[in-house]
């Protein structure tokens, strides 16, 4: 009957689907040479210079593509990374006047239109950023950059290789500030109309890699700049292809299906079996920390220095380790042991529920009157790691010594608009801590930004309405220790004080765990938020 | 029926602008500012309020929502806050992956459902019938997104014989006709099938059962009508009623493949629209579920018109 | 997903007799399918009403070094997820959310759906016109996308779930209604009933409800397996229920990191709702079988 006919139809039609899918294996690694990798973004970073999308999207749409004046050494795993030249050679404040620097330029460097690297290229991309008035100010740009260099009043090109730059107050952190300012090609900008959209298009900068074609939420291809200034960081791919793939899960699919070479943090859990299925798995420290930013706002049960340390003894980071796979660094301060600013805090950071109780009865808790904290956590975030099950680790074992925690959970976009009203605002309904996530590679960033008096809300990020006349002073004297021994001694001074005072909750350090196939050679994992894709080749 | 279908395309017109009233209305009221997706955590107070006037975000409400439509009417979307590309051409391009995932859906949801409820409606309450229902319900009532989590488990990671995610190995721009290419769409499309052979199915089958159930078939049959008849037959009054559940099918594997296209990021607008509501890209959330609700809007009236075309029992008022 | 009324779907000759319902449960009485399926479909409801007696352990206690263990550990029949609680004590907790997340949302829907179109098809005219053009602009969305954008806009969370669903399940069910309500009012015995001089309450009761909400209520048990399916979507997507509560869609999602460690467990909650989803489809078929009036 007709139905019979149609049943041998679709069992001939299978048959002859799987004989010839099973011929065809997908997804094999097309040339040689081009590494495909799997970021955890959502969609392309901005392409025009002053990229979005956090860190990551640094890593990959900034570094690559642009330079700063000052770059960070991305070339060794072994030491904490620093800042090298990058489209400046040199610099140095001025002796007599602390707010004036000189910046020499590097001659010779080309973007990749063509057109050659001046100072008036600088001074364009600040007014790019800072000057709502020139033509290139970019609104999506200057959202980006202009928070990064607080401390830069004026700037003026002396020559074409020299720039000078004003700051409002004394800052020995300036160069800091200038290694995220990415420099975009002023004549390329002009080229294609004056118009933002077409550059982000087709851009030009000055960096090791060139960007030849992307298309929104799927895929950038770049290729190397043979003409780089810095012969040595050419790269040795022949392409590099990122991917967006937000889903923790289908990113290690992908991987394990072979549709990409290379995938950022991988889900811990998945860690085990790509490595039994014969993947690398590369990890390292950098200047990350996940902690609990506490509220200093009157009525907190945070004011008391012994909650602090009670809070910071009751944390088992080994267990916390397990449910991470390994894949953290324990804190022991504010930044990683292995920093150069680490110092030489006299409260050790480490486990101790005993010790952790005596605080507390000192303090006047006890098991019948437990100390009541709230913390806004969200489900998820750049950066936030596992941030549910890590926290009801902590929940649990933070109750195990009196303190009793209980959440607030928020989605990630109303997370960050929590921190940025601060502690006092009704938006927070009363919580005295916000589990945040701090990019810690800069001393502003990482140090002064969360603690100085002047930056509560709305002017900046001290979400905890911190006030102490003495960190203030510390501030300060960092500020103004222009030489590169006085600055460390100086924020070696501001991180004993951190970790002594117990400010925060000092939990972990991620290590950016980074899976690939055994045919990626040549990578070194700085420890860094960026990463350096040169010396990379795929067999 | 002329007059009809006049009456329905004007009835769409106070639709169509009550959906986009509507979401205009939802997008705005959701928690979490649009600047946040834009700027960085940290951005001074100054530069998020230059910000919120770049995107005319300062202006009331009602006046927002005016001149969005006035310019969606000219079919400028605006511009993607997030990309700076404009929403028109995102969202048609989108649009296109979509539709071609649908339509594949659809060839095999609709010749399997349609397959199996004639099967079944041949075999009413032996067990052919039962074992097509049984298909037909559990297409429904499996949560299709953890069924393509699955697939993908199976046919990519373990038997390693088709890719995990994306479109191709160019990308959405560089689709071709080949196996390279294709391989992509076969799990999602597999996966986007599941609901509609259900659906399809036991329509088909209660169409094609109660055609035959009819006392004059009965009487076809006696007259020494042969099968292939009886079946033309049965086809021409079934097609109807089933082309009317397709085309709305359809219209569900446009709309709501968004969980499917989350699993195996394939970039087609349920893509789009997830990556817009978490980046609170007001743009382009405002343009792409405007032009699938209007699809959608299209896509009824057709319907309505097949419908009341085949059943004139069914005016409306 | 759009369902809705086609010629076939609704009977098309009412019939108010009285020994209508008992040869509907007759019927019932000897569909054994359905009946396995409303015995399944108890016992999970009734686990999950008195979950705190029947789960052998509390769902929320974790316990980093038992996470994702096998099924069958000894202490754990069903394993443990990716924090170390019992998975059927989570799976059976999770049936409360899941379920009132799948079955609240409908009979809201219900009341207020039939309300809406019984009223339209009775009143017609204006008061039809206006109600029925307001559905078709809800309409004119995949449920999907409507229950996304509503969820979006309120915020994730128990409660808001419940209202964007039950938004999204009212257009049907007003559809189904009115639709039902019209072709009954324009029967003879309707007209009948008018001429005797019945006013319009008695002919509500005695006519229009008996025979409009049943097929509308089976329509609507069509409905829970959507819309436990839709709720497990939406807290996948994390606008549903948020953690820690126990939610098999929420289930879902978290587990879904830990798919290579143990995909077995993984797979728990999406076969709750599969299980769940079919046994009420079974339930409505059969509803639908007895109910029908064909020979």
């Amino acid at each position: 009957m007709h139905i019979k006919k149609i049943q041998r139809l679709i069992a001939a039609a299978s048959i002859s689907l799987s004989v010839s899918a099973a011929l065809m294996a997908p997804g094999v690694a097309s040339a040689q040479g081009t590494l495909r990798i799997g970021m955890t973004l959502a969609d392309i970073p901005l392409t025009t210079g002053q990229t979005d999308q956090g860190g990551e999207g640094q890593r990959f749409m900034g570094y690559t593509a642009y330079d700063a004046l000052v770059n960070w050494d991305l070339t060794t795993a072994d030491k904490a990374s620093d800042l090298v030249p990058g489209l400046a050679t040199e610099w140095k404040v001025d002796d007599a006047d602390k707010t004036k620097w000189i910046f020499k330029l590097r001659q010779g460097a080309k973007f990749h239109d063509g057109s050659e690297f001046k100072a008036s290229a600088v001074v364009w991309n600040l007014d790019k950023l800072l000057n709502d008035k020139s033509p290139q100010y970019d609104p999506k740009q200057a959202a980006q950059g202009r928070s990064r260099i607080p401390a830069v009043a004026s700037y003026k090109a002396i020559d074409d290789y020299t720039l000078e730059v004003t700051t409002k107050e004394p800052d020995a952190f300036v160069p800091y500030q200038l290694a995220w300012i990415l420099i975009s090609s002023p004549a390329h900008w002009e080229a294609v109309g004056k118009d933002w959209n077409k550059f982000a298009l087709q851009p030009s900068g000055t960096g090791p890699w060139k960007l030849v074609s992307w298309t929104a939420r799927e895929r950038a291809e770049m290729v190397p700049f043979k003409e780089y200034w810095d012969k040595t960081r050419v790269p040795k791919l022949d392409k590099l292809v990122l991917v967006p793939i937000p889903e923790a899960a289908t990113r290690t699919s992908a991987l394990r299906s072979g549709q990409v070479d290379w995938i950022e943090a991988p889900a811990p859990d998945a860690i085990p079996s790509l490595k039994q299925a014969g993947f690398q798995i590369t990890s390292n420290g950098y200047p990350h920390n996940w902690t609990w930013h506490l509220s200093r706002v009157e009525g907190s049960p945070w004011n008391d220095i012994r909650v602090r340390k009670a809070a910071n003894l009751a944390v088992d980071r080994d267990g916390l380790s397990e449910l991470l796979g390994g894949m953290m660094v324990p804190a022991k301060g504010h930044v990683l042991p292995s920093s150069q600013w680490f110092g030489k805090p006299q409260f050790d950071i480490t486990y101790d529920p005993e010790k952790a109780k005596e605080l507390l009865a000192e303090a006047g808790y006890g098991p019948d009157k437990p100390v009541t904290v709230k913390v806004l956590i969200s489900a998820s975030g750049s950066g936030q790691m596992q941030p549910l099950p890590m926290n009801e680790y902590i929940q649990q074992t933070l109750g195990e010594v009196g303190i009793k925690v209980e959440f607030e959970v928020v989605e990630w976009n109303t997370m960050v608009n929590l921190w940025r009203a601060g502690a006092k605002s009704d938006q927070v309904k009363g919580a005295n801590a916000i589990n945040f996530t701090y990019f810690i590679q800069d001393p502003f960033t990482g140090f002064i930004r969360h603690l100085d008096s002047r930056l509560t809300a709305p002017n900046g990020t001290n979400w905890g309405w911190y006030n102490d006349p003495e960190m203030d002073a510390l501030f300060q004297k960092a500020k103004n220790a222009f030489t590169p021994a006085e600055q460390t001694k100086a924020l070696q001074e501001v991180h004993e004080k951190f970790v002594n005072d117990a400010l925060f909750l000092y939990v972990t350090h991620d290590v950016a765990p980074r899976a690939m196939t055994s045919k990626v050679k040549g990578f070194v994992q700085a420890q860094n938020w960026y990463q350096n894709f040169s010396s990379i080749t795929v067999e | 029926m002329i007059s009809y279908l006049i009456r329905r395309l004007l009835y769409s017109v106070p639709i169509a602008l009550g959906v986009s009233l509507m979401i205009f209305m939802l997008v705005h009221l959701a928690p979490g500012d649009p600047i946040s997706a834009i700027a960085p955590a940290d951005a001074p107070p100054d530069v998020i309020e230059r910000l919120k006037v770049d995107y005319g975000y300062d202006k009331p409400l009602p006046v927002q929502f005016a001149l969005w439509l006035g310019r969606a009417v000219t079919g400028d979307l605006g511009r993607s806050v997030a990309t700076g590309q404009s929403v028109s051409g995102e969202v048609m391009s989108a649009v296109g992956n979509t539709i071609m995932l649908s339509l594949c859906a659809a060839l095999v949801g609709f010749t399997l459902g349609a397959g199996l409820g004639f099967v079944a409606g041949y075999n009413q309450g032996r067990l052919l019938d039962k074992a097509a229902t049984a298909i037909a319900i559990a297409g429904i009532s499996v949560p299709h997104y953890w069924l393509g989590m699955v697939l993908v488990i199976v046919f990519s990671v373990q038997m390693n014989v088709l890719p995990a995610v994306g479109m191709g190995p160019g990308g959405s721009s560089d689709w071709a006709w080949d196996w390279a290419h294709m391989q992509h769409l076969i799990l999602p499309a597999i996966t986007l099938a599941v609901i509609p052979i259900g659906i399809v199915m036991r329509t088909t089958r209660s169409a094609v059962a109660e055609i035959l159930n009819q006392e004059f078939v009965q009487a076809l049959r006696a007259k020494g009508l042969s099968e292939r008849h009886v079946l033309g037959h049965v086809v021409r009054n079934v097609a109807p009623t089933v082309l009317a559940v397709m085309g709305l099918q359809l219209g569900y594997l446009l709309g709501g493949s968004i969980l499917i296209e989350t699993v195996f990021s394939w970039p087609g607008t349920g893509f789009l629209l997830n990556t817009a509501i978490f980046r609170r890209d007001i743009p382009m959330l405002q343009g792409t579920i405007l032009v699938l609700a209007l699809f959608f809007v299209f896509l009824n009236v057709v319907v309505d018109l097949i419908q009341t075309a085949v059943d004139p029992r069914i005016k409306r008022a | 997903m759009a369902e809705t009324t086609l010629p076939g779907m609704v009977p098309d000759t009412p019939v108010a007799s009285r020994g209508y319902w008992s040869s509907v449960f007759r019927r019932l009485r000897g569909d054994w399918v359905t009946i396995f399926c409303l015995v399944v479909l108890l016992a999970i409801i009734l686990s999950a009403v008195f979950a705190p007696w029947v789960a052998p352990v509390d769902p929320y206690k974790t316990s980093v070094i038992r996470r994702l263990k096998d099924i069958g550990t000894p202490g754990f029949p069903l394993g443990t997820d990716e924090l170390g609680r019992d998975m059927l004590s989570r799976l059976i907790y999770g049936g409360r959310l899941s379920l009132l997340m799948g079955i609240t949302p409908v009979i809201n829907a219900l009341v207020i759906g039939s309300l809406l179109g019984i009223v339209a098809g009775f009143v017609g005219g204006k008061v039809n016109m206006v109600i029925m053009r307001t559905v078709d602009v809800f309409y004119a969305f995949p449920s999907v996308l409507l229950a996304i954008a509503i969820s979006g806009a309120l915020g994730a969370g128990l409660v808001n779930s419940i209202v964007s669903l039950t938004i999204v399940f009212v257009p049907p069910i007003t559809r189904v209604a009115e639709s039902v309500t019209t072709s009954v009012r324009n029967l003879d015995f309707v007209e009948a009933a008018r001429a005797s001089g019945a006013g319009s309450w008695t002919i509500i009761r005695v006519h229009v409800l008996g025979n409009v909400l049943g097929p509308v209520f089976v329509f609507a048990t069509g409905l829970i397996s959507v819309s436990i399916i839709l709720a497990s979507g939406l807290s996948f997507l994390g606008l549903g229920v948020r953690p820690p509560e126990p939610e098999w869609g929420l289930m879902l999602n978290t587990l879904r990191q830990s798919i290579y460690v143990n995909p077995w467990v993984c797979a728990l909650p999406g076969l709750m709702i599969f299980i769940t989803s079919i046994c009420f489809n079974m339930m409505s078929d059969g509803l639908r079988a007895a109910m029908d009036v064909r020979a």
